[in-house]
Parts: C-alpha cells; structure tokens; sequence
C-alpha cells in the first residue's frame, strides 16, 4: 500500500491549517482522512499535486473552513437557550409587559378608590412606551440571519435590559 | 437514487451513533465508507456533515476518542459512551417510529421483496 512521505503530510496539514482550519481536532481528523484517500488514489499511479487539489476540492462547496465554521456553530448552539420563536415571544412579553401590568394593577388596587380609577399619565405612558420593546426585538429577529432563527439573538439581549424592573421599583428611584 | 441533504443531515447522528453500536470503534473514513457501503452508495456522507456532528456527538458526551499515531500523523477513533449507547438506541427507536407514521401519512405502501 502506498504511503505518503512526511514532507507530503506536512505540505497537507500545513495547506488546511491556510485554508481557515484551526481547530487541532479538526485538523487531525481532516488530514487523516484525506491522507487515506489520497493513498488509496495514488497506488493507481497519479500525481501527487494533481490528486490533493481534486481530493481536497470535494470537502467543501465555497472554501474549506465551512467545516470549521459549521463544527463552531454546533458547539455554539449546544451552550445556548434554544427557544422557538412563540416561546421567545411569549417568554419576552411576560419580562416586559407583565411587570408593567402587574404594577398598573397594583395601582389601580391601591390607588383606584381615591384617585377615582383614572390612571396618571406616569403610570400608563410607560407601560406604552415599553410595550413597544418586543416590537424591535421582533425587528432583531427579522434581521436575524435565517439559520439563526429559533436562537435567541445576542443582540436582543441589550435592548431587554433591566429598565422595566427598575421602573417597579418605587424607591429610590424617582418617578418619571 | 440520491436522497436530498435535508434528508441526510436529519438522520445523520442517528446514522453515526448506530453505526458505532455495531461497530466498536471508527474513525471519519471508515464512517464515510462503510455508510456508502450498506446503503449501496446511495447515501454518501460528506466531511463537511459527518466532523461538525461528530464534535457536537463528543462535546455532548455521547462519544469518546482515542488517538493512534499512522506514521506522522494521528488517527482519531470514535466510540460509544455508555451515555451515547442509550442515545443509540432511542435514536433508532425514535426514527423507527418516525418513518411508520410518515408511512402511514404519505399512504406508502411497502414494498415486496
């Protein structure tokens, strides 16, 4: 059976490590396999150089670090919250808009009696304006690249933020 | 017949996982052909499906490795964790019932050998 030299076998592992390939687990199972098939194609006689384009031209569509790339990716989404995008929506309008309503309820308990149940505009107007979060979320979402979607985008998570819960918080902050 | 990569990359750890039931350790290659080799060449798994998913199989404990040195360079074999048999055969299982129902759905009527 025909074996491939050690200078060919660096010449491979140093063109994957070119071609985008960091991972050293990725790069040994790589360049084993294409040694194998490389091996088995040279016993029938055929150039070297000619026969490692071919062969490495077949592990890829674009560029070869898509396997990197896509072995990333999966490790990625193995560590992450993983919500269906009703479940996103539902679990981001209970954050948002449940404390809001909770606390105009609350209100309207405590105060409504004496202050004749008409909500002050500090009250309500907030509720309004912080309705309107998941509304560009949702245009995160939308921006969000296709393969992406049941994910819950990093970016989302700035615009939740901690204002909603400071608002129910009456002391020390001051009311707007 | 060639089956669409959707269709490959939904039953490829499946695939995987019971391929390593039966067989006690494999490496990427040897995955590769032995898959092309009991269906016939009609389903053919690229390196680009078959290393991403064997790295999430490991990173989620279902598989183990272990190095051999072929000359210069390194060898990894792939095998079942204890965790990673039990998956095996829930994998199947479930697939199992999948295609009945999808059988069932799609009106199929099996074929007579």
């Amino acid at each position: 059976m025909y074996s491939l030299s050690e200078q060919h076998i660096d010449f491979i592992l140093a063109d994957i490590n070119a071609r985008g390939i960091r991972l050293e687990s990725l790069q040994c199972d790589l360049l084993d396999h294409i040694c194998v098939i490389i091996e088995q194609k040279l016993e029938k006689e055929e150039d070297f150089e000619s026969c490692y384009e071919a062969t490495i031209r077949a592990f890829y569509q674009q560029e070869l670090r898509e396997i990197e790339e896509e072995t990333i990716f999966l490790l990625a989404c193995r560590n992450r919250l993983t919500l269906s995008r009703n479940q996103f929506f539902l679990l981001l309008f209970a954050i948002f808009i449940g404390p809001f309503v909770s606390y105009d309820l609350a209100w309207l308990v405590t105060s409504g009696p004496t202050a004749g149940w008409n909500i002050p505009i500090h009250i309500w107007a907030p509720t309004v304006v912080y309705s309107l979060f998941p509304l560009l979320i949702l245009l995160v979402l939308l921006l969000t690249p296709e393969r992406l979607d049941p994910l819950i985008p990093a970016k989302s998570k700035i615009l939740l933020g901690i204002r909603p819960f400071i608002k129910i918080i009456p002391y020390p902050f001051p009311r707007i | 017949m060639n089956y669409s990569t959707e269709l490959i990359k939904g039953t490829l750890k499946t695939i995987i996982l019971k391929l390593l039931a039966d067989n006690k350790k494999m490496y990427g290659y040897e995955i590769t052909q032995k898959v092309k080799e009991l269906t016939l060449d009609r389903i053919q798994i690229t390196e680009g499906a078959l290393y991403p998913t064997l790295h999430a199989l490991e990173a989620d404990k279902l598989v183990t490795t272990e190095t051999e040195y072929i000359g210069k360079r390194i060898r990894k074999y792939y095998s079942l964790s204890p965790t990673g048999k039990a998956q095996a055969r829930e994998k199947v299982k479930e697939l199992a019932s999948f295609m009945d129902t999808m059988i069932s759905l799609l009106d199929i009527k099996p074929k007579m050998t």
